[in-house]
C-alpha cells in the first residue's frame, strides 16, 4: 500500500525491526531475572527480597516487551503497512 | 537486607555474586533498548512523517511514549534524550517519583552484591560507607533509588562510598542510571560492564605529550625520606625489600625510584608504587567517589600519569630496564602504565608486579612484559570488577598468578600490605621464591633511592588547615606513629554522670594530687564514645572512661570554671583516663605507650550519626542505646587529658573541630550484661548503668589532633 510517505518509510520500517528486535530482548531479559530467582531460590542466605523483586521486575520487563511490540505495529501503521495479524 | 531464607543448597554467596553479575547486565541491555526507543520517539524521520499523517504519526508517537513511560514497564524515567522535550519528560518522570526500569533492576544487582559481600565478610556491615549503603538499598525498590540519589548528591558521603571498593561496580552502575544527564556517566557504565576503559593506541600518555591539565592534576615531589625512613629503605634488590619500600613510604601516599644494579653490572630502575590503606587520610582525597574510582581504572588516570611523571623526573634514560612494584592502587596504576604503548616504546618494561591489586585481561603492550599478581583470596580490592581474582596456574610464559587463601579474613586487615608481606615469608614461600627468581636482574645493590610524593596542587591537603600540623615519629611497639595522631572523621558522645566523689577517687591512683574535680558535691564520670572513621592510625572504635581532676599543684575550685574560657592548652585541670577500650592494636599500644593510658583492645560497633545513639561491644557485655534529644550548640571541645606512666602524669592536648551539642538530661541508657574487662568493672564500680547521664556533648563529625604525652613531676 503505497503512501505519500514513501521517502521516509524505509527508515520507519528500520526502526519498526529494531523496536521488534528490543522486544524480544526484553522477553529475554524477563526470562534470565526469572532464572536468577530461581537460582537464588534454593540457596541457603538468599536475602528473602530477592526472589520478589526479581519477579517484580521480570514482569515489568515482559510488560515493556508487549508496550514496544504496539509501539512497532502503531509505526507499521504509520509507514503505510499494515500491522501483521 | 534483613531476613534470609535458610534452604539447603550450595553457598549463596557465589551464586549471588553470579546473579548480581547477570542482573547488572540485563539492567545495562534495559537501559540501552530506553536509548534506542527515546531515539525513535524524538527521530526526525517521525516527525517529519507525522506532520503528513498526523493522526498515524501521532497514534504511533503515542504508542512510544506510552512504552517509555508505562510504570509497569521501562517506567515513568525511561525517556532518554540529552536535551530538548526528551529531557524534559525524564526529568517529569523522575519528579513524579516514577524510577527507571533499568535503575530499579541495576539497584537489585547492588543489593544483590551487597548481600553476597556480607555473607563473605560480615564485618564489612561495620563500615561507616556500607552503613550508609545499606540504609539506603534497604527499602522498597523506588524509595531505593531516591535514597541513593540522595546519597550520591551528599558530599558527605563520598568519603565514606570511597571506601566502598567491593561493591564499586553496581555503585558506579547505578550512579550512572541515576545521573540526570545520561552522558555524565558513560565512562562508569563502560566499567561496570566491564568494558575497560584505556587510552587506545591513539591516545597513549607516553612521556612526549604533556596535556593542558597537567597544570592542575597531580604532580609528585622529589621529597627526602626522615633519617630513618632511609635507613629502613631495602639496600640489595628483592621482592621482599621492594615491598617493604612501599609499606614504609604508603602513609603518606609516597612513591619511589630506586636504581639497581644488577648482577650483570647492568644498571636498571625499579618503580614502587603504594596503594591506599582503608581508614586512612590521603592527600589526593577524591571528591568524588565515582570519578576518583574511574580516573584509577583509566590508562589516562591522574595516578598513573603521576607516576609517569615521576620516572621522567627521575631522569630514567629511554631504553632502560624497569621493573614496576606496587600494592592495591599502586598496582592498578603500574599496571595501566605496562598497557601503554608510547611509555613501553620509551622505556623496556620487564617486570610489573602487582599485590592486592586486580590483575585483569589486559596484556602489556610489550609482550616480553613478565607479570606476576599476588592476591589473598579474602581480599575484596582484588575482586573490584566482581569478576574474581585471578585464577593460580594461569599457563601463560610472562603471566604469574598467585590466588591464595590467607589466614586473615577479616577487612581491611586482609588488604593490608604488612599481610601480604607476612604471607609471603609464612604462607607462600614458593610465590616469593618464584617471583625474586624471575626478578633476578634487579636483585643486586642499590645505588641510588628517590622519593616522590604524590600531591594534587589543585586541592588543599585533607583537613587544611586543621590538621596541616608539623609531626614527628615516635617509635612504639607496632612501629612508628607519627604525633600528633591525627583525626580526619570522626564521631564522639561524652555521657557525664554525677557520681560519689569518693568512689571516683578510688579508680584513680594512689596519689595525693590526683583529685576529682567537685561539681556541688559530686564529681563527674564521663564515658566517651567515639568512632574513628579515618585517621592516621586507620579506622577504629573508642570506649573510654575519665574523671575531671583538679590541677596536679595548685588545685582551686574555680579552676573548672575559669579552664572553660581558657584554651586548652593553657588549663591546669583535664580528665584522668581510667580506662580505655580500643577497636585496634596500633591505638592500643599508642594509647599505652604515648599517652599512658591503660588500654584494652575489645571490637565495638558505635553509631553516633543520627538521632539514636548505640554502642554495643559484646566482648565485654557492654550496650549503650537511647536518644540525646534535642541539643544546643556549644564552644569546641578541646581537652586535656592525663594518664599515668610510673610516677609521672601524662598529659597530652586533643584540640577538635566540629559541631558539638550539649544535651540535658539524654534518654540514653548503659547496660552491663556480664561486665567484661576493666573498663565495663569500673563502669559497674560507679554503678552508671542504675541512672541516666546528666547531660552529654554529642559531636556528628569532626577532626581533631592529640599531641604526644608529656610526662609531668607529679
Amino acid at each position: 500500500m503505497a503512501t505519500e510517505s514513501v521517502p521516509t518509510a524505509p527508515e520507519l520500517l528500520a526502526y519498526v525491526t529494531d523496536l521488534r528486535a528490543d522486544a524480544d530482548r526484553m522477553d529475554g531479559y524477563a526470562r534470565r531475572l526469572r532464572g536468577a530467582a530461581g537460582t537464588l531460590d534454593g540457596c541457603a542466605g538468599t536475602p528473602g527480597w530477592s526472589g520478589a523483586a526479581l519477579e517484580r521486575q521480570a514482569a515489568a520487563c515482559a510488560t515493556a516487551a508487549a508496550r514496544l511490540r504496539a509501539a512497532a505495529a502503531a509505526l507499521l501503521a504509520h509507514a503505510g503497512r499494515r500491522p501483521p495479524r | 537486607m534483613a531476613a534470609h531464607r535458610h534452604a539447603d543448597g550450595p553457598p549463596a554467596a557465589e551464586a549471588l555474586r553470579a546473579c548480581a553479575r547477570d542482573v547488572v547486565d540485563v539492567a545495562e541491555g534495559i537501559r540501552e533498548v530506553s536509548a534506542r526507543t527515546s531515539s525513535v520517539l524524538f527521530a526526525p524521520a517521525l516527525t517529519a512523517a507525522a506532520r503528513r499523517h498526523p493522526r498515524t504519526g501521532c497514534a504511533a508517537r503515542w504508542a512510544l511514549l506510552r512504552a517509555l513511560t508505562d510504570k509497569q514497564g521501562l517506567g515513568g524515567s525511561a525517556v532518554v534524550a540529552p536535551d530538548g522535550m526528551g529531557r524534559l519528560l525524564g526529568a517529569a518522570g523522575q519528579l513524579l517519583g516514577r524510577q527507571s526500569l533499568a535503575a530499579l533492576v541495576a539497584v537489585t544487582s547492588l543489593r544483590l552484591r551487597i548481600a553476597a559481600l556480607l555473607l563473605d565478610h560480615p564485618e564489612f556491615a561495620h563500615d561507616p560507607g556500607m552503613r550508609r549503603l545499606t540504609d539506603a538499598v534497604g527499602a522498597d525498590d523506588e524509595a531505593a533509588v531516591r535514597a541513593l540519589r540522595a546519597l550520591f548528591e551528599d558530599p558527605d558521603a563520598q568519603r565514606a562510598l570511597c571506601g566502598l571498593a567491593p561493591v564499586l561496580t553496581e555503585l558506579l552502575t547505578v550512579r550512572g542510571l541515576l545521573a540526570e544527564d545520561p552522558g555524565d556517566d558513560e565512562a562508569a557504565w563502560a566499567l561496570a560492564a566491564g568494558h575497560g576503559l584505556t587510552a587506545g593506541p591513539g591516545n597513549g600518555i607516553g612521556p612526549s605529550r604533556p596535556r593542558a591539565r597537567d597544570r592542575t592534576e597531580q604532580a609528585p615531589q622529589a621529597v627526602e625520606p626522615t633519617a630513618r625512613e632511609a635507613r629502613g629503605l631495602a639496600a640489595e634488590g628483592s621482592l621482599l625489600g621492594f615491598l617493604r619500600n612501599i609499606d614504609a613510604l604508603s602513609a603518606d601516599g609516597r612513591l619511589l625510584v630506586q636504581e639497581v644494579r644488577g648482577p650483570d653490572g647492568v644498571l636498571r630502575y625499579v618503580v614502587q608504587a603504594p596503594g591506599t590503606a582503608p581508614g586512612r587520610p590521603r592527600d589526593d582525597c577524591a571528591q568524588d567517589f565515582a570519578g576518583a574510582w574511574r580516573n584509577l581504572f583509566m590508562a589516562d588516570s591522574p595516578y598513573t600519569r603521576a607516576v609517569l611523571k615521576a620516572v621522567r623526573d627521575h631522569g630514567i634514560p629511554r631504553g632502560a630496564d624497569l621493573a614496576l612494584i606496587g600494592h592495591g592502587e599502586g598496582g592498578i596504576a603500574l599496571l595501566n602504565l605496562a598497557r601503554d604503548d608510547e611509555f613501553c616504546r620509551a622505556y623496556r618494561v620487564t617486570h610489573v608486579v602487582a599485590v592486592g591489586a586486580p590483575l585483569d585481561g589486559g596484556r602489556p603492550a610489550d609482550p616480553r612484559t613478565w607479570v606476576a599478581g599476588v592476591t589473598n583470596r579474602h581480599d575484596i580490592v582484588p575482586v573490584l570488577d566482581g569478576r574474581g581474582t585471578g585464577t593460580a596456574g594461569t599457563p601463560h610464559p610472562n603471566r604469574y598468578e598467585v590466588d591464595y587463601t590467607g589466614p586473615t579474613r577479616e577487612f581491611p586487615l586482609c588488604h593490608l600490605l604488612s599481610g601480604y608481606l607476612e604471607h609471603l615469608e609464612t604462607v607462600i614461600p614458593q610465590a616469593r621464591v618464584d617471583i625474586d627468581r624471575a626478578l633476578t636482574p634487579y636483585r643486586g645493590r642499590v645505588e641510588r633511592s628517590r622519593v616522590y610524593r604524590l600531591g594534587d596542587r589543585a586541592r588543599p591537603p585533607e583537613g587544611h588547615p586543621f590538621l596541616t600540623v608539623p609531626t614527628t615519629g615516635l617509635v612504639t611497639s607496632v612501629g612508628p606513629v607519627d604525633v600528633p595522631v591525627r583525626y580526619y572523621d570522626s564521631s564522639a558522645v561524652h555521657l557525664c554522670y554525677p557520681v560519689d566523689p569518693d568512689v571516683a577517687r578510688t579508680l584513680l591512683p594512689d596519689v595525693a594530687w590526683l583529685v576529682p574535680t567537685r561539681f556541688g558535691r559530686r564529681a563527674l564520670a564521663v564515658l566517651s564514645l567515639y568512632e574513628h572513621r579515618c585517621t592516621t592510625l586507620g579506622p577504629y572504635t573508642e570506649l573510654a572512661l575519665s574523671v575531671p581532676v583538679d590541677d596536679l599543684w595548685r588545685p582551686h575550685a574555680r579552676d573548672i570554671a575559669a579552664d572553660l574560657l581558657r584554651r586548652a592548652d593553657l588549663r591546669r585541670t583535664g580528665r584522668y583516663v581510667v580506662s580505655l577500650a580500643v577497636g585496634s592494636r596500633e591505638a592500643r599500644a599508642v594509647a599505652e605507650e604515648v599517652w599512658a593510658q591503660p588500654a584494652v583492645e575489645a571490637s565495638a560497633d558505635v553509631r553516633v550519626e543520627g538521632r539514636e545513639l548505640r554502642a554495643r561491644a559484646p566482648d565485654m557485655g557492654l550496650a549503650v542505646e537511647g536518644r540525646p534529644g534535642p541539643g544546643v550548640r556549644c564552644p569546641e571541645a578541646d581537652w586535656v587529658l592525663y594518664g599515668r606512666r610510673g610516677d609521672s602524669t601524662v598529659r597530652t592536648l586533643v584540640r577538635a573541630r566540629g559541631q558539638p551539642h550539649a544535651h540535658a538530661r539524654p534518654r540514653v541508657r548503659l547496660r552491663l550484661d556480664g561486665a567484661q574487662g576493666p573498663l565495663a568493672r569500673q563502669l559497674q564500680i560507679l554503678e552508671l548503668d542504675a541512672v541516666r547521664p546528666a547531660f552529654a556533648l554529642t559531636n556528628a563529625r569532626f577532626m581533631a589532633h592529640r599531641s604526644a604525652g608529656t610526662a609531668l613531676p607529679r
